[in-house]
């Protein structure tokens, strides 16, 4: 035990040390807050091979899009986590990722002020590798009234599933969004009402890979996944409310 | 001897404030003016200036299309147009209901205000959103400013002014409230933000960009000598018309050939613009706006229904 913490501290001194240029877009008043309450304080790099890739500025703070790229990382991911800093509900999904699930998401979060965005790969070298991007925004995405539901009817569509399968570059992209509220408890004394849980599933119904999701996600849902080679695969969904949504790409 | 000191700087503040956005119309046809205002973004610089707004002497009034971003701008154009002319600003005449174009009505508190019932609706609702947006951005020089409501709603087709005609015509593209004027005595087409010219068009409100194309076929067909845009210079040849079709045209192929591609966002939004459109100001950030707004339904309608 104690000899695994003075080789964290270790480890943590050195990657200051070597990178101390590197790592300064990576502080945060907030990161040593999260590295304890969502990565249990567990050993960890700034690493830029996990790409946080965001627009300079957050046009629509109700749907800004993160784009998460770390292919480059080698070796096996285990699990994925995402969250922004300063949000009132931070954390973004969860992903238990298996063999196939290629080390690439984008999806579209509310964002009430500008934040530090963080992505973090726990490798099986042990280490949870983390990227960095940062929003600009004037804010209220978390707290602004839904657009949905000020549509006619919008209960009958309520988990309807469009999408589209690209292959390219050796991967099948998989790219959907799921006719959802989202609503986060934040807004109009409307409970929380979102989908939490979601796989992506092989034809035999054998899972790919497992997301946790949290009300920081957009309303309609809209995710980018990809999957390894030429892939067949289906989705299924749940919200918190027990409804189950099923796809097919 | 303090309060000398105090009354000349606070002199000093006022003078230098009233003259902030240093107007200077420009005469582009019979009795007609214009004031170009740059074409950067909203800044504390810039007061909100970004906006073309022009007017018309006729024998009895001034016509006034568009009252500016701001009380303030408002006041300094009453001031440039008494400058011109004795007559009073008798009818203002409001293209679309962004804040930059309808918040100066303020200092002509004489004037009938008119616009379409769609731009009277829109700033009924969004109106105040817009103000605040824009005391956000421009600050201190917005100070005072209130949202001014149309008292009288215009209809498309021929508009007398006392002798003076013109003709209205209710267009959608930018968004979907959107009023053309055109001068048969002078041939001045006022646009409006359907056009934008070496300024890279705003779509946060649009209905889409086919209908902006439509509007544009429109206009270019009415026997225009002169464009006054919404934003950038003003033009005697089509090359504003040109530029908008080529422009849109370019936008709607990126965002339909990306959607097909399977590209998200981001991807899309850090597309290079083109060369020829170098001239064109503001274009990478108005395309990630663009982006924003228009890239779901382009999603929407590439993408099937996946679900069973
Ligand atoms: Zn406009």
């Amino acid at each position: 035990m104690y000899k695994s913490l003075l080789a964290g501290l270790l480890l943590g001194t050195c990657t200051t040390l070597l990178h101390a240029e590197e790592t300064s877009r990576h502080t945060s008043t907030m990161w040593d807050y999260y590295h304890q309450r969502l990565l249990d304080n567990q050993e960890f790099v700034f690493d830029d091979r996990v790409q946080v890739n965001t627009p300079p500025f957050a046009e629509d703070a109700r749907q800004v899009p993160l784009e998460i790229d770390a292919r480059a990382l080698p070796g096996t991911t285990r699990k994925i986590m995402l969250w922004a800093e300063l949000n009132p509900i931070p954390q973004i999904m969860v992903v238990t990722p298996g063999e196939q699930l290629e080390n690439l998401i984008a999806v579209r979060i509310r964002v009430e002020q500008a934040t530090p965005i963080r992505a973090a790969f726990l490798q099986d070298d042990g280490l949870w590798h983390v990227g960095t991007g940062h929003i600009e925004a004037a804010g209220g995405g978390c707290t602004a009234p839904s657009v949905i539901r000020a549509e006619e009817g919008w209960e009958k569509h309520v988990g309807e599933i469009f999408g589209a399968r690209h292959l390219r570059d050796n991967s099948s992209f998989l790219r959907m969004r799921i006719s959802h509220p989202m609503d986060n408890g934040l807004s109009g004394g409307i409970p929380e009402y979102f989908v939490d849980h979601a796989q992506l599933r092989d034809e035999s119904g054998r899972v790919l890979a497992d997301f946790e999701l949290f009300a920081s996600v957009s309303e309609n849902p809209t995710l980018t996944l990809a999957l390894k080679g030429e892939q067949q695969a289906r989705l299924w969904a749940r919200d918190n409310n027990g409804n189950e949504f099923n796809a097919r790409f | 001897m303090l309060r000398l000191v105090c009354g000349a700087i606070l002199l000093g503040y006022c003078l230098m404030a009233q003259a902030a956005y240093d107007l200077q119309p420009k005469l582009v046809a019979d009795n007609t003016w214009v004031l170009e205002g740059s074409t950067g973004n909203f800044s504390k610089e810039n007061g909100g200036n970004i906006v073309n707004i022009a007017f018309i002497v006729t024998d009895t009034q001034v016509i006034l299309i568009d009252s500016g971003p701001s009380f303030a701008y408002g006041r300094e154009l009453a001031e440039a147009i008494r400058q011109i002319t004795d007559k009073p600003v008798g009818t203002i005449l409001l293209t679309h209901h962004h804040p930059d174009h309808m918040l100066g009505s303020q200092a002509f508190p004489h004037a009938r205000v008119a616009a379409l019932a769609s731009t009277a609706q829109l700033m009924q609702e969004e109106g105040d959103a817009m103000a605040e947006n824009m005391y956000r951005m421009v600050g201190d020089r917005m100070r005072g400013t209130e949202v001014v409501m149309p008292d009288s709603i215009l209809e498309p087709g021929l508009l007398e002014l006392d002798d003076y005609r013109l003709q209205l015509l209710q267009l959608h593209g930018h968004t979907n409230a959107d009023l053309a004027i055109f001068d048969p005595q002078t041939g001045v087409l006022f646009a409006g933000d359907l056009v934008f010219y070496q300024r890279a068009v705003s779509t946060a409100h649009t209905p889409g960009i086919a209908v902006w194309l439509q509007d544009l076929d429109t206009l270019a067909a009415l026997p225009w000598t002169v464009i006054v845009p919404g934003h950038g210079p003003v033009a005697g040849n089509d090359a504003p018309f040109q530029q908008m079709r080529d422009y849109l045209g370019w936008l709607d192929q990126l965002l339909t050939t990306a959607a097909a591609r399977g590209d998200d966002m981001n991807r899309v939004m850090r597309s290079p613009v083109p060369e020829r459109f170098a001239g064109i100001s503001l274009a990478g950030y108005e395309l990630i706006r663009t982006v924003s707004h228009l890239y779901p339904a382009y999603e929407q309608a590439y993408w099937q229904s996946l679900s069973e």
